[in-house]
């Protein structure tokens, strides 16, 4: 309970109009910093969830893959130009996002990373490197204004937080498939 | 069957919902950026251009109405702009130049719109044009005072102006062609200069033959 309090809580700072006008201000917040944080907030829910609702999460998302599709699907969608842009102009576009990147992404998430295998959570690893990477090449490479709502200089600054995103992730997986990570599970 | 393969139904479920979800974000997987959906939007709506006074590079000031029976080949820009705006009119000229004489000025005007109105002033104007070979009669720069009647436009036409606090705006920018009866028909990529003139000529000319 107290952890789908902090849950709820974050979402609701992050959903404040102030608040939310700031970090959509600049494109790259919009996208590494507010996108993840409702994520993160709907992750802290998901333990309710869980505790509610076993069985549900046990029947239909019993070796996680399903939950981990469903939370790449709105990953994705989140990350073309057009529905970032119309989070800005549209009401009803940014009440989705917060809902399905919390409940749809951070929700499922958290149900199913624990129970996928370790070759799954390489798999989701370099599926999002790849998108990360194709993404920052399309941001920085396109002198076109892919968004209205923002600067080119913007995009191009996206586009190398893409990059450096899937540079970490990156780093992450050599260190965790190539170190004896049992060691550190005592 | 579906309690055996929970997990298999689950996915194709999601799936679907995907499918459907990027169906629908993208309009039918035609718009991918705001600016395509802006465009595809603008030629099913074929907006009126609204009822706004110009004041041009020689300080003349006028309505809409004065291209009455032409085609108004449209732009906007504002001078001080060092990146896109240049681009656009040299690309503007050359459509300009490319078009048959015989329709430049009877049929169809060129006018670029400044959206900058503080700073650019007929004077201003007058010499900017004179860069790209703007004759001022065919070929027009002008502002819109009134502030109000300069947002209507923009509005309308979905040019969205931001400026960057540095006394700089980003823009997006495409070829406008309104029809003689003052309605938005065309929106064009104005890095395709040859893909512009066929189209305008083209209509120019199935004009000439009804």
């Amino acid at each position: 309970m107290k952890q789908f309090l902090i849950g709820l809580g974050l979402l609701f700072v992050l959903a404040l109009p102030p608040v939310a006008d700031l970090l959509e201000s600049i494109m790259i917040i919009h996208m590494h910093m507010q996108m993840p944080s409702i994520v993160i907030a709907g992750f802290f829910m998901g333990k309710l969830f869980q505790q509610k609702f076993p069985q549900f999460f046990e029947k239909w998302n019993q070796n996680g893959i399903p939950g981990i599709l469903l939370f790449t699907v709105i990953m994705v969608y989140w990350t073309i130009p057009k529905t970032m842009d119309e989070t800005l102009t549209i009401t009803s576009m940014e009440v989705f996002k917060f809902l399905s990147l919390s409940f749809l992404a951070g929700v499922p998430l958290r149900d199913s990373w624990k129970k996928l295998s370790e070759r799954a959570k390489n798999l989701v690893f370099i599926f999002f490197t790849v998108k990360y990477l194709g993404m920052g090449v399309l941001y920085i490479n396109t002198n076109m204004q892919l968004c209205n709502n923002y600067l080119v200089i913007d995009q191009i600054t996206l586009g190398w937080g893409f990059i450096t995103t899937a540079i970490c992730i990156v780093i992450y997986l050599v260190y965790n498939n190539y170190t004896d990570q049992s060691i550190y599970k005592e | 069957m579906i309690k055996k393969n929970r997990t298999t139904f689950a996915c194709i479920l999601i799936l679907l919902f995907g499918c459907v979800l990027f169906y629908t974000g993208t309009d039918g997987l035609r718009a991918f950026t705001a600016e395509t959906a802006r465009v595809n939007q603008l030629l099913e709506d074929k907006p009126a251009f609204p009822d706004v006074t110009f004041e041009d590079s020689e300080g003349r000031t006028y309505p809409i109405s004065e291209f009455e029976d032409k085609y108004v080949f449209i732009t906007f820009l504002y001078t001080a702009c060092t990146t896109v705006c240049p681009q656009l009119e040299m690309n503007m000229a050359q459509v300009y130049e490319q078009i048959p004489q015989e329709y430049i000025g009877k049929d169809i005007v060129f006018l670029s719109i400044s959206f900058d109105p503080t700073r650019d002033d007929p004077a201003t104007l007058s010499k900017y044009r004179t860069f790209f070979g703007s004759d001022g009669e065919t070929w027009r720069m002008a502002r819109i005072p009134n502030e109000t009647e300069l947002q209507t436009l923009l509005d309308t036409f979905g040019v969205i102006v931001i400026p960057d606090g540095k006394g700089n705006f980003a823009h997006n920018s495409a070829f406008y062609l309104v029809d003689p009866n003052g309605l938005l028909i065309e929106v064009m990529d104005y890095q395709e200069i040859d893909q512009a003139t066929a189209k305008v000529t083209s209509i120019l000319e199935s004009q000439k033959e009804e």
